[in-house]
């Protein structure tokens, strides 16, 4: 059960979490036709903590991103947020007000863009969809009109408002998406892999207009992503959850400078590959003619290295990677 | 409350149904032909132009047409409902400014207004050079499709009741079987509840179902205002009863949504 406590005076917090706590009950069932009966008669259930007391503030037109890897309760912390799961223990308040009980009023200020679950109406144009919404959220005819004309010029989907959205690709899509999440100008955008599946050009275009409104209509922002592009471009400040717990919470910058101090690159080369420098490097594959290493830039710059292999090989193909998520939280770890 | 939004929600599901519309065709065209057997099978039972129970053949085949008309508007809300909890599919009602039970219900309606209109159109031209009309006074008209609008209210929310019990049970396909044939034979889908034994007539008269199917059609077939009036009453009746039972099976049912991954 929530319960609201006291209402807070610090009002430059738009949201404030504290010792969070949600749990699920899962249902287990042995293996075969046995186990089917024993589950029938009895079932039994396991409790799987997804989120263990966490606690965070978050100020008006902040940018955050929530990163971890699969399972480790973002999601589940987001629904709590908007209102969607109730926790077990805690305490939420959103505007001054406890998300469960007031969902419906809260709604108003909420924005949701989730990559993998689409608003839009599949087979109409996205402006009928536009215009459902704007019934939805009791908008002033007027008030709408210019809103949405403003949107539809700045997100540049002119062209493709009156065609079905079956009909459009899935950056065209996506753009349409982000239209519908900010029709009713809301305080908090949520966004959940937004940038999923699309190409180079269009991420760059979409990160930059969420900046852009952050900017301009002071939206509070919080991202749940796996695209550390996404959150390096967008996020000052990062959320790190690992196993239901925060783990780290602070400038994104700092965990580049502290954690992010590994790159992954792969290299494929005409001639037998050769690499004379040793020191900082990790060999993660090895084959004849293909080469994937992992590079402390700690210890050597990524430029010596990459100068080594493209003066050493004839270089076919070749790709510099960030280190994945579960190595900067390996990386906190070893730290602590 | 604001209810324009749920017309615009109404709407925009009845403009969609158009996108389907063959499909609709195809079943609705196969509920023709359902109706067509019948037609055969009741000619040869009426073969010697007998009433049974106060139905001449018209009548008969004209009621089966209705009921079928109804019943079949709705698709499986049950099973619908249910994968929406399920599946998590609900946490995109959950987080915006409207009634989800509203939200449901003017999305329905839209599509089985659709639906029903075009069923009975095909029933009609199934119907209609077998047999020709029946008596019938063109002004019952909006009061008998009151009457069908609630039936289709009364199904959608006796649905959406045992929907909610997804959020309890892992399958609901069996409530969904059941509530389906209690609807096809106590509700009157298949016969008038007249040719029923009396015992089980009078049972089947007192639950809702047949307020569903029987009553509507019976209103259409055979009109009278002291009938249309206890019909509608009961209707209403049954509709508030039901509203208030998922609700607040919805409210429990809530808090207890979870929603794994995604």
């Amino acid at each position: 059960m929530v319960i609201e406590g006291k209402k807070t005076k610090n009002s430059n917090y738009i949201i404030q979490v504290e010792n969070l706590s949600k749990s699920f009950k899962l249902k287990i069932k042995e293996a075969g036709l046995v186990g089917s009966f024993k589950s029938i008669i009895k079932p039994k259930y396991k409790k799987v903590k997804a989120v263990k007391n966490i606690s965070f503030n978050v100020k008006k037109g902040e940018l955050i991103a929530f990163i971890g890897p699969n399972g480790a309760g973002k999601s589940t912390t987001l629904k709590m947020l908007s209102g969607i799961l109730y926790p077990d223990s805690g305490k939420i308040t959103i505007l001054n007000k406890n998300p469960q009980k007031d969902r419906k009023t809260l709604s108003y200020n909420f924005g949701t863009v989730f990559g993998q679950k689409p608003q839009l109406w599949f087979h109409l144009p996205a402006i009928d969809s536009f215009n459902l919404f704007a019934k939805i959220y009791d908008l002033d005819q007027q008030e709408y009109t210019k809103r949405i004309n403003y949107l539809i010029k700045r997100f540049e989907i002119q062209d493709i408002v009156k065609h079905p959205v079956r009909k459009l690709s899935l950056g065209q899509r996506m753009r349409c998406e982000f239209v519908l999440a900010l029709i009713h100008k809301p305080k908090i955008l949520f966004l959940d892999e937004p940038t999923i599946g699309l190409d180079v050009v269009v991420k760059k275009t979409i990160r930059e207009l969420i900046k852009e409104i952050n900017k301009k209509e002071k939206i509070s922002v919080i991202l749940t992503s796996h695209d550390m592009g996404d959150v390096e471009s967008i996020c000052e400040r990062a959320i790190i959850i690992n196993q239901g717990k925060i783990i780290y919470d602070g400038k994104f910058k700092d965990i580049k400078k502290d954690y992010l101090e590994k790159k992954v690159i792969s290299i494929s080369s005409e001639t037998p590959i050769k690499l004379s420098i040793k020191k900082g490097i990790k060999n993660i594959e090895k084959r004849k003619f293909d080469l994937k290493i992992e590079v402390d830039t700690k210890k050597i710059a990524i430029k010596k290295v990459i100068d080594a292999l493209l003066k050493e090989n004839k270089i076919n193909d070749i790709l510099i990677e960030e280190a994945p998520i579960e190595e900067i939280i390996e990386g906190i770890f070893k730290k602590k | 409350m604001n209810l324009t939004k749920y017309y615009y929600i109404g709407k925009i599901n009845f403009v969609n149904s158009f996108v389907y519309v063959w499909d609709r065709v195809a079943s609705s065209a196969f509920v023709g032909l359902i109706i067509f057997i019948f037609t055969q099978l009741w000619q040869i039972i009426y073969s010697e132009g007998q009433i049974i129970s106060g139905f001449s053949i018209a009548m008969m085949l004209w009621y089966f047409v209705m009921t079928e008309s109804i019943v079949t508007s709705l698709p499986s809300i049950v099973k619908r409902v249910g994968a929406e909890i399920k599946e998590g599919q609900i946490a995109n009602y959950l987080n915006k400014p409207y009634n989800y039970l509203l939200y449901q219900y003017s999305t329905y309606l839209g599509k089985a207004v659709f639906n029903f209109f075009l069923t009975f159109l095909i029933g009609s031209i199934v119907v209609l050079p077998i047999l020709g009309g029946i008596e019938f006074n063109f002004l019952n008209i909006p009061l008998i499709f009151l009457a069908v609008i609630l039936a289709i209210s009364l199904n959608f929310i006796l649905m959406m009741f045992l929907g909610m019990f997804s959020f309890w049970f892992e399958e609901s396909g069996s409530l969904r079987m059941i509530y389906n044939k209690i609807v096809f034979t106590l509700g009157g889908m298949l016969l008038p509840l007249e040719i029923f034994p009396q015992w089980l007539s009078k049972i089947s008269k007192l639950l809702p179902f047949s307020y569903i199917a029987y009553y509507p059609a019976k209103l259409f077939v055979n009109f009278n205002f002291g009938l249309f009036w206890q019909v509608i009453r009961t209707q209403i009746f049954w509709i508030v009863i039901f509203s208030g039972l998922t609700l607040m099976m919805y409210k429990i049912g809530v808090r207890k949504v979870s929603i794994n991954g995604g």
